[in-house]
């Protein structure tokens, strides 16, 4: 059977600080590698309801303040409630970097009002006023979603928010070396349902193909309505890379 | 005081040159700034000595080289700072070294590229008779933070300068162009004058949006990233009316190049330098080390083009491609003159790949090159451990009378040329 799949990006003009698309670029690659069709829907300010209604897998990435400043309102009251729905019936979910402060419940920054956020995870972010205390460096971390538990996550944070997870909302990863969502209690991000939320920046999927499978099995799955497994890929590159991050932290893998 | 430090920096930074310990092109100013914290005031407050700083993303090395060439072709005399050394201890650096026994500094002009993070604590040091803005693009986000916040503080460093200061401006750049249009300063305007646009890269633009009123910028003709003919629909905003769009003679291929040369012409006409220097400059121009240089090994050659950020990467492989490339390496560092954070691969244009036959990586992140390689689509890369043992043999398989393109970021840049020349830059 040929599968096809729509991945639906969040406003990549605006929402594409620093090497965002390269999560896009994998989930493509990969998916089409297995014979996958995958169609690209960039999200902007005029796309229909309704289109975004077909999205099977989400991503979004990071935004500079301003820029977050301008689409919030779009993205919060024309489409948030289209884009809850989505997270609700299980449609897999990335955000890095600076959009899981939006998916959360509030964004504090450091100047300038508190941002209401989308709600989708129960999450509260507070950017401290001193502008210079920006958690920066590579990270590695253990993931917690059950069906990749333990497996290693590594990549590079850049943010000046601190995010604090509230009730039982579960991390994304615990973290090893780095500072996570707040650079105290080693957590690291966020999941609901399918949805993933994290600090980790830019291009998080090439050097962690497992959770780039993870987003494209259940997007498969939510929309064929049975059991999915991935043929394998050839990931040797992909795990030197990963490598190469732990040994520069001194966690041995 | 300072002649006596300087005499002395003198001499210790002449013994290291000596002993090949490193040039001294930061840490004799380093010294003497922890010694006399406003060295580099006192030695230009009495000095008739015209500063220029020239700032931006990409280009300044290449500009200050150009500009410095066309100055000495006019005969002035000029000192300029180490390509790089461009902090505080860089443009100290620069002073020990060239003033006299007296140590005073006599040159014409001063010429100082300055680090976009720098340039708001120098102008509380000297202030310049003219300054060069030429981009500005995303860069070592772990460095230098976003664009926004680069391009308000310099908006505040240029309102707090005396009305005296000349600023020449690219006009393609909207956040720039923006900068000049809000201050009060005489400002000149350069940028292209071509009718078409060229192959876009927009996966590294930055400044798609007004920078008035935040609302998306309209392009009738884009050049690279976000230069390029602009208007805003909402507001009254648009590209100036530019000075400058066709240079007297243009001595380095490429368009990043050409914004390069246009700054330095239309400084170097502002300054009152005529045509005919300028040409003779021009015309004698030899590219800074690393930026397009051409090494020649036996009938091979070896061709640098430093490519250090989405811009610089992507205006690099058009360039090459232009001229044909068929062997390429790429060769990504990721220490702290580099920028630790290497997520900007990800927003280069490899489209022009596909065409090159044999592609090598190499670099301190060789695995995450190599990555960036294979979701292009393209499988046959050959991974370079370690650059110092193996590039001889790239070498060795290159084809007489073939040129090895290499990409490198900064101290990639420095370690190939150490490899080939055998000897030390910084």
């Amino acid at each position: 059977m040929k599968y096809n799949i729509t991945i639906g990006w969040l406003y990549p003009e605006l929402m594409s600080t620093y090497g965002d698309r390269g999560n896009i670029l994998v989930l493509q690659k990969r998916a089409q590698w297995r014979g996958i069709e995958v169609k690209i829907l960039p999200i902007s300010f005029t796309t229909p309801l309704s289109s975004i209604n077909k999205i099977d897998l989400l991503f979004g990435g990071g935004a500079q303040d301003k820029e977050q400043e301008i689409l919030i309102s779009d993205l919060r009251d024309k489409k948030g409630t289209t884009i809850k729905n989505l997270i609700e019936k299980n449609i897999p979910s990335l955000f890095v970097c600076g959009s899981p402060q939006l998916m959360g419940n509030f964004y504090e920054p450091a100047v300038g009002k508190r941002i209401k956020g989308l709600g989708i995870f129960n999450v509260d972010t507070i950017h401290p006023e001193n502008e210079n205390h920006r958690l920066i460096g590579n990270i590695i971390g253990k993931i917690q979603i059950p069906e990749l538990k333990n497996e290693l996550v590594v990549g590079f944070e850049n943010h000046g928010g601190r995010s604090y997870l509230k009730d039982s909302t579960l991390p994304f990863a615990k973290v090893i070396k780095g500072f996570g969502n707040n650079g105290h209690d080693k957590t690291e991000g966020m999941i609901y349902k399918n949805a993933i939320g994290c600090y980790f920046h830019g291009p998080l999927l090439p050097k962690n193909p497992k959770i780039a499978d993870f987003l494209l099995k259940k997007a498969l799955e939510v929309k064929y309505n049975k059991k999915i497994t991935l043929d394998e890929l050839d990931d040797f590159l992909e795990s030197k890379a990963q490598k190469a991050i732990a040994n520069k932290l001194g966690t041995a893998l | 005081m300072n002649v006596l430090l300087i005499f002395l920096l003198k001499i210790i930074s002449r013994s290291i040159r000596t002993l090949n310990l490193g040039n001294g092109s930061t840490w004799p100013g380093h010294l003497m700034l922890f010694l006399q914290p406003h060295f580099i005031s006192s030695e230009l407050a009495f000095s008739k000595t015209k500063v220029i700083f020239i700032i931006g993303t990409n280009g300044k090395t290449t500009t200050s080289k150009l500009l410095k060439t066309i100055l000495k072709k006019n005969n002035f005399t000029v000192i300029q700072n180490t390509s790089g050394a461009n902090l505080m201890n860089g443009i100290a650096s620069a002073l020990i070294s060239n003033a006299n026994v007296n140590g005073k500094i006599t040159a014409d002009f001063a010429l100082f590229e300055i680090d976009e993070n720098i340039f708001p604590l120098i102008v509380k040091e000297i202030t310049p008779s003219y300054i060069v803005l030429l981009n500005l693009f995303r860069d070592q986000l772990d460095r230098y933070g976003e664009v926004r916040t680069i391009i308000e503080k310099w908006k505040k460093t240029v309102s707090s300068l005396p009305q005296e200061v000349i600023l020449i401006c690219n006009g393609d750049d909207p956040q720039i162009a923006y900068l000049g249009s809000n201050s009060n300063h005489v400002v000149k305007y350069f940028g292209l004058d071509k009718a078409e646009s060229l192959p876009s890269d927009s996966f590294s633009s930055d400044s798609l949006f007004c920078p008035k009123c935040f609302h998306k910028l309209t392009y009738s003709v884009t050049y690279f990233s976000h230069l390029g003919k602009y208007y805003c629909k909402h507001c009254s905003f648009k590209r100036p009316k530019v000075d400058l769009t066709n240079a007297i003679f243009y001595p380095l291929p490429g368009t990043y190049n050409e914004y390069n040369i246009l700054a330095s012409e239309l400084t170097a006409k502002s300054i009152g330098i005529p045509n005919e220097n300028i040409e003779n400059g021009l015309k004698s121009f030899k590219p800074a080390f690393g930026r397009q240089e051409i090494i020649q090994i036996g009938n091979k050659k070896v061709q640098i083009f430093l490519s250090k950020n989405p811009t610089s990467f992507n205006q690099s492989l058009q360039t090459i491609q232009k001229l044909n490339a068929k062997h390429i390496l790429f060769c990504l560092n990721d220490r702290i003159p580099d920028g630790r954070d290497i997520s900007w691969i990800w927003d280069t244009d490899l489209s022009l790949l596909n065409t090159c036959p044999h592609i090598y990586v190499s670099g301190d992140r060789v695995y995450d090159m190599a990555l960036r390689i294979k979701y292009e689509g393209i499988k046959d890369v050959t991974i370079v451990q370690n650059i110092e043992i193996e590039l001889t043999e790239v070498l060795k398989s290159l084809p007489d009378n073939e040129t090895l393109y290499i990409l490198p970021t900064y101290t990639a840049m420095l370690e190939i040329r150490k490899i080939i020349l055998g000897k030390k830059i910084l």
